[in-house]
């Protein structure tokens, strides 16, 4: 009846330019840390007479104190920070499932245990405990990483057991209990696929906060090992540098929160999608 | 305010078109009607129609996405032109009563702020917040009560009283008794039509239930696939109407003081407003559909004094007395001495934190091959019943024997008794769209119910079974999304007869469907119990749908049955009189 009420509806099939930008964003780091190795074979290689430099022809971005080339590093660094944020999210999302699954469907004893656990785990200081683990291990990646996974799991666990409770009372789930198909069937083949798109926006959510998790533990010397290439790692390795070249230490600062920002715009979206689509059934 | 011409329609209408901005789909055109001071019409239709579509765009209330265009008066003023007057006279001039009293109040702030909300600042008092409670039948006390201590009636009430606190001159209700019980809506009914009377207000009501509309509007509009296809005084459209949808929904609608042998119904569903460019929307279901429905869009025209009709056979219908359906013969009883099929003795059930409980000692029996009903409103406790024979809910006492097998509560019952029961019994649940999983295909999940009774679920099984229900096996491969409320239900119900149940128990299995649908349902579980030779345990609260598809039926209330009988017997000459109250509910015209 008004003109006012026209909105614009090119906003429903093109994404938002801020989403545009974060998959671009996601997909630079995602081909720089599957192909770093390949684009960047050189990005360790020293060079002590440049030692450390202003950006200038040659090194948009400088180099660091050994003369290593920033940007370079950038690149290569990406495989550890990405990749190992994705296999937290991930593992932390499998067993989140494994755990919150059973705990909303079958509820009871099996849901308080599950929930008291996550209490337990939710309620320790995460990046303080990972760090005291991976201090007395002895640090390394791989452990940094399972033991994240451990800490983010509970979040995961409480999600997708909200999110079951949610489905536990429709009518598709009573329909399959009077089929008398089993527990297991019905969470793994009805329920699940229902509640899929919240763990994997939960994913998207952990990624972001593995990332910059994993970054510390890097730069507190308990992730990768010293001189590699690393965001985390070169972060902390650049960061007496800051006059020298600010761009060693901030760069890879950046790189951190601008990925850890697309990833959450994406999985928003994600969700976004994933909700209108159920809306229009 | 402005004033009007005596006999200037309070609210007018004239080619009121909503469409979708992003792709241009049309989803309701040429809609016109007006309403003097006084008056009352009815827009009726079932879902899919563009009735609710109508009162938002009235409301300048379309969700984003949406557009309106066409011309809206109110109070002789354009408001379709100036969106800010619309706001203006938004509650003061007209107002708007929803359907849901659950959600249409703050359920946290006292009832008598909500309603002084909307009262001119002057009038703010708590006298006059007495005066519109009594107005509406409350008491004063009420208005320190928040809405969570009310009733669904007492809360509609209330929301009546939000409605008309700003004094408007045209009250639009959008199915304002439709989430209500059947007693209480009566009230309800009965309370809107006399203040609309007293107050002298335009009342547009919007319905899907023809009696409702009949009862309580001078005028009635029949909308179909978002374009009107009939209008005119009540009376005259119930008597004669000039539609062939307006008398199949009359037919579809069950009678109540009759069985019929054959239930009327309409073939197929509602479609979408713009698949039915450039013809009639009624042509594929129309027994009289000629070249002439396909080839264009039936004007609206003159069919009468103050009538119109959008069907190009009019003048021919309104000739031809819709004939008589014929009545069904008397049903045999089943032997009350003899076998049960399920046998519920002293069956209780309290819910935790209840003061009442759910289940009072409920003795209940079900012969092989009957077809028995359970009559109740919301809150009776029937349901219940039927969740604990399937082991949905765990009673607290009394025994259900199922063919043999005895049980509290079955999920307690021993794996083989268990698998025994639940092949010997299954569900039709109420909500067509919640019943299926959205992420399965009808092909999987009528596979998988076929495995579960032991057999193969194979495609030509699936296709079988379909075909059972009425269904192409084309829908095997789709998933539920897109289907209509009618093809669902027929989908749950495969599922449901897939293990040949000996019992289905139908949980208020048509109450979400269009009449025209619900009458397609009702024939086909009619036809399955036939020919599966199954038991029927009906649960509903419409009495006119139990005397359709029952043989003997119960009547429960607040967790005690009240009554039990043939079904005829207890519909003609109640016994008990919370049956009687229920049967004088029913809307009258």
């Amino acid at each position: 009846m008004s003109p006012s009420v026209r909105r614009t509806p090119l906003r429903r099939r093109l994404p938002a330019p801020a989403v545009a930008v974060a998959l671009l964003v996601l997909a630079v780091a995602a081909v720089s840390a599957l192909f770093g190795g390949l684009l960047v074979p050189d990005a360790t290689a020293q060079s002590l007479m440049t030692g450390i430099t202003f950006p200038g022809p040659g090194h948009p971005l400088g180099t660091d104190e050994l003369g290593r080339d920033v940007l370079k590093l950038l690149v290569a660094g990406a495989n550890t920070a990405v990749l190992g944020a994705l296999a937290v999210s991930a593992g932390s999302m499998i067993l989140g499932n494994l755990i919150g699954l059973p705990a909303g469907y079958l509820g009871g004893r099996t849901d308080a245990l599950a929930m008291r656990w996550a209490d337990l785990v939710l309620s320790l200081p995460a990046l303080l405990v990972a760090i005291v683990v991976a201090g007395v291990m002895g640090g390394g990646f791989w452990l940094a990483v399972l033991v994240l996974v451990v800490l983010f799991a509970p979040t995961d666990a409480r999600v997708v057991r909200g999110a079951v409770l949610e489905q536990r009372s429709r009518a598709y789930v009573e329909a399959a209990r009077l089929q008398n198909l089993s527990s297991w069937r019905i969470m793994t083949r009805h329920v699940w696929p229902n509640i899929l798109p919240v763990a994997l926006a939960n994913a998207f959510l952990n990624f972001a906060y593995a990332l910059v998790s994993l970054a510390s533990l890097s730069f507190l010397g308990l992730g990768v090992a010293a001189g590699s290439p690393d965001w985390g790692r070169t972060l902390s390795d650049n960061k007496a540098q800051l006059f020298a070249n600010p761009w060693a230490a901030v760069a890879p600062g950046l790189a951190i929160i601008i990925t850890a920002a697309a990833v959450t715009v994406v999985g928003d979206w994600l969700q976004e999608r994933a909700e209108r689509r159920r809306l229009a059934r | 305010m402005t004033d009007l011409a005596k006999g200037q329609p309070l609210i007018e209408v004239s080619g009121l078109r909503v469409s979708r901005t992003s792709d241009e789909r049309t989803l309701l055109s040429d809609v016109s009607f007006a309403v003097e001071a006084g008056r009352s019409l009815a827009i009726v239709g079932e879902s899919g129609s563009g009735k609710s579509l109508t009162v938002r765009a009235l409301f300048g209330l379309l969700p984003s996405g949406l557009e309106a265009s066409g011309e809206v008066d109110l109070a002789g003023v354009r408001v379709s032109e100036r969106p800010k007057e619309l706001r203006r006279l938004r509650g003061s001039t007209v107002s708007l009563l929803l359907q849901d009293p659950f959600t249409l109040l703050n359920p946290l702030r006292p009832v008598g702020r909500q309603i002084a909300d909307g009262l001119p600042r002057a009038k703010r008092t708590r006298e006059e917040i007495t005066r519109r409670l009594a107005e509406v039948g409350l008491s004063a006390d009420v208005a320190e009560r928040r809405p969570y201590e009310l009733s669904g009636g007492m809360r509609q009430r209330v929301g009546l009283a939000c409605a008309l606190a700003g004094d408007p001159r045209v009250l639009v209700a959008d199915e304002p008794t439709t989430a209500l019980d059947v007693t209480t809506q009566a009230e309800v009914l009965d309370l809107i039509r006399r203040v609309q009377k007293e107050r002298g207000m335009a009342f547009v009501l919007i319905t899907h239930d023809l009696r409702v509309a009949f009862s309580m509007c001078d005028e009635v509009l029949v909308l179909y696939a978002g374009r009107t296809v009939e209008k005119g005084p009540a009376d005259a459209v119930r008597g004669n109407s000039r539609h062939p949808y307006t008398r199949a929904l009359l037919a579809a609608e069950p009678p109540l003081d009759r069985r019929l042998a054959v239930l009327p119904s309409v073939p197929g569903s509602v479609p979408a407003h713009d698949a039915v460019v450039g013809r009639c929307g009624f042509a594929d279901r129309c027994a009289l559909a000629a070249d002439a429905c396909r080839t264009g869009t039936p004007e609206l025209r003159p069919a009468g004094p103050e009538r119109w009709s959008a069907c190009v056979k009019a003048d021919a219908i309104a000739v031809t007395a819709a004939p008589e359906p014929a009545v069904a013969p008397a049903p045999v009883l089943a032997d009350p001495a003899g076998p049960a099929l399920l046998d519920v003795r002293g069956l209780t059930r309290t819910f935790r934190g209840a003061k009442r409980p759910a289940l009072g000692g409920i003795d209940l029996r079900v012969a092989p091959g009957e077809a028995v009903g359970i009559v109740g409103e919301s809150g009776s406790g029937k349901t219940t019943l039927a969740r604990c024979v399937v082991g949905l809910e765990r009673p607290d006492g009394g025994t259900i024997t199922f063919d043999g097998t005895s049980y509290t509560d079955l999920r307690a019952l021993g794996k083989a008794d268990r698998a025994r029961v639940l092949r010997g019994v299954q569900m039709v649940f109420q909500d067509p769209y919640s019943s299926l999983n959205p992420v399965r295909s009808v092909g999987a999940v009528l596979a998988e119910a076929l495995r579960a009774a032991g057999r193969d679920g194979g495609k030509a099984e699936v296709a079988a079974l379909l075909d059972l229900v009425g269904l192409s096996a084309t829908v095997a491969a789709r998933p539920p999304a897109g289907m209509s409320g009618g093809e669902r239900q027929r989908v749950a119900i495969a599922r449901a007869v897939a293990g040949r149940p000996r019992l289905l128990i139908c949980d208020e299995s048509v109450s979400a469907l269009d009449v025209s649908v619900q009458a397609q349902i009702l024939t086909l579980l009619a036809d399955l119990r036939a020919a599966l030779s199954m038991s029927l345990l009906f649960i509903t609260h419409d009495l006119a749908v139990v005397r359709q598809i029952t043989d003997r039926v119960y009547v429960m209330s607040d967790g005690v049955l009240r009554e039990e009988g043939p079904t005829e017997r207890v519909l003609d000459s109640p016994a008990d009189p919370y049956t009687r109250r229920l049967l004088a509910s029913l809307p009258r015209p």
